[in-house]
């Protein structure tokens, strides 16, 4: 288990990562989600043993982890960062680099780059040098790098971002392959919330460094006005309802779970209603959620993902191109 | 321009005789320059490698000292080498002064800072995603130092030229410490600069393109070390 405590790091002055509690059970995958330069990559890198915080503590199966953490704690977590490294050479010897410093025989090493080759189809690749690779081949590698250590912990920073869909689908299915043989624990990061709803076992959602209640497409910065009681905020074309007391700049979530989905107008107390339709859908294990956007001309509107069970999916056929009413309290919007 | 052409023919002729002279002094300058190279990139580059790499309070203020050292005039260091080597000294019971190790201890000095500071600079220039990446693979902090060495392979054999050209073409330093004694502390700089002053512009011009075939051959090493490791 894999645990941040307290932690608050800068870079210079300015606070990028504020999470009072942060864990990642064991064998378990865990997706952190949130708009560029929401701090997943730092945290990941705090995850990785890479960085010390600037306070607090990181805790590596109950034991809190040393300011300067030794080379032997480090192998048992292994990061693939957003734009993986590869070193100079051919893409075996990247394969062969950390199986080598765990003193691992070459027959050995020889078996398990042959099993990950496989996996991810990386044979017409082993003798090719990093030049002569694509951001997506240089992605595959560099996860295979990873899971050739057979760490206890794999953080991947957007590991599909440069994947084709048959190469992202290879991935994640080496990924299962790995969970299946072996308890191993997961973070993800990623924007793309599909992924995250078919393959974790939790979401989190960041929002300038902090833990939001919510998935980055249901934030929304706004500028709120003077006064008490409800608010209206134009968002993207849209007005939402908000019952708060603050003013000036400040951030909106609407978590998904409070968006009631319906195919016709529901009389109800909510102050927020929606025309629009269903504009994506992804059907996890628990639940579906679903990306439904506000109609209002060609190009106005704003998305928001609802999440609904999927017996509801069912029961309202919602289907991408489906026309819904969506809607939520003015209460439900959380401010901060 | 007839005082030119015959400096070049005695030049030429002498060393195409192997003037035992000439081919002397110009192993005692390689010895040297060798020497000295080696011990300041030694040094020079974990050194550079640390500036590069770590954050400690104090940090600017060395690489300060280290780029102003760069300039440091080399008479100056050879004078203040003299003082501290000279039978008086702290380090006078070495006995190093004119000697051929009182010019490598200047040269040291000289090139060290050559060394660190451009070597600082060109592990600067490597992604910080290459030294994560090894972290993160296992690797323990000179694996890491390795391997972004290897990645800044091309611009650490440019700073070992660099700095071993500082030392094979330095006067100075090797002037005062070694007090350019015939077949001993004569270097190809010192000696130049000795039979130009008696006249013999033929020995000097034929020294002075033996410098310039050292340093030729010192760069051609380095282009055929960065054909071979293209990529």
């Amino acid at each position: 288990m894999l645990e941040l405590r307290g932690v608050r790091h800068r870079y210079g002055k300015r606070v990028v990562l504020d999470l009072e509690q942060f864990t990642v059970p064991r064998g378990a995958v865990v997706a952190v989600v949130g708009h560029n330069g929401a701090g997943k990559s730092t945290l990941l890198r705090l995850l990785a043993l890479l960085e010390t915080p600037t306070e607090g503590q990181i805790l590596l199966n109950g034991v809190a982890v040393p300011r300067r953490a030794s080379a032997a704690l480090r192998r048992r977590v292994t990061l693939v960062e957003q734009r993986p490294m590869l070193f100079r050479g051919t893409v075996r010897e990247n394969l062969e680099y950390g199986l080598r410093l765990r003193g691992i025989g070459r027959t050995a090493v020889t078996g398990i780059i042959g099993h990950m080759v496989e996996q991810l189809g990386l044979l017409p690749l082993l003798d090719r040098r990093r030049a002569e690779l694509s951001d997506g081949e240089v992605q595959r590698v560099a996860v295979a790098r990873a899971l050739a250590l057979r760490t206890d912990v794999l953080l991947l920073d957007e590991p599909a971002s440069s994947a084709d869909s048959a190469a992202a689908g290879a991935l994640y299915r080496a990924l299962a392959a790995e969970r299946a043989a072996r308890p191993v624990t997961v973070c993800v990061a990623s924007h793309q919330l599909e992924d995250a709803y078919r393959w974790a076992d939790d979401i989190r959602a960041l929002a300038d460094g902090r833990l939001s209640p919510v998935t980055p497409e249901n934030l929304f910065r706004v500028d709120l006005p003077p006064g008490e009681g409800v608010k209206n905020v134009r968002v993207g074309g849209i007005e939402i309802a908000v019952m708060t007391e603050r003013t000036g700049a400040a951030v909106l979530a609407v978590p998904p779970t409070d968006i009631f989905v319906s195919r016709e107008p529901l009389a109800s107390s909510a102050r927020n209603v929606f025309k629009g339709r269903v504009t994506g859908m992804a059907i996890g294990r628990h639940g579906a959620g679903v990306h439904v956007r506000a109609d209002m001309g060609a190009d106005g509107g704003v998305e928001l993902v609802a999440s609904v069970t999927a017996e509801a999916a069912r029961d309202l056929a919602l289907a991408p191109g489906v026309s819904v009413v969506f809607s939520f309290k003015a209460t439900a919007v959380q401010v901060f | 321009m007839d005082f030119l052409a015959e400096g070049f023919r005695r030049a030429w002729g002498l060393l195409i005789a192997g003037d035992s002279e000439v081919f002397g002094i110009a192993a005692v300058t390689l010895k040297v320059a060798i020497v000295a190279t080696a011990i300041s990139c030694a040094a020079g580059l974990p050194l550079g490698y640390f500036l590069a790499t770590r954050r400690f309070w104090g940090r600017r203020a060395a690489l300060t000292m280290v780029n102003t050292a760069l300039a440091f005039p080399t008479v100056v260091v050879g004078l203040l080498l003299y003082g501290i080597l000279s039978r008086r000294g702290p380090l006078g019971g070495l006995g190093w002064l004119y000697t051929w190790e009182a010019i490598v201890a200047g040269d040291v000095l000289l090139a060290l800072p050559i060394a660190a500071a451009l070597s600082a600079a060109a592990v600067q220039s490597v992604d910080p995603r290459v030294r994560r990446t090894a972290e993160t693979l296992g690797a323990g902090p000179w694996r890491t130092a390795w391997t972004v060495a290897r990645e800044a392979r091309f611009a650490l054999a440019a700073v070992i030229t660099a700095a071993f050209g500082q030392v094979v073409a330095e006067i100075g330093a090797a002037m005062i410490l070694g007090g350019n004694i015939r077949g001993s502390t004569r270097t190809l700089t010192t000696a130049v600069a000795l039979y130009t002053s008696q006249g013999d512009f033929g020995m000097a011009l034929a020294l002075g393109l033996v410098l310039i075939v050292l340093a030729l051959v010192v760069n051609i090493a380095l282009q055929v070390l960065q054909g071979r490791g293209h990529a």
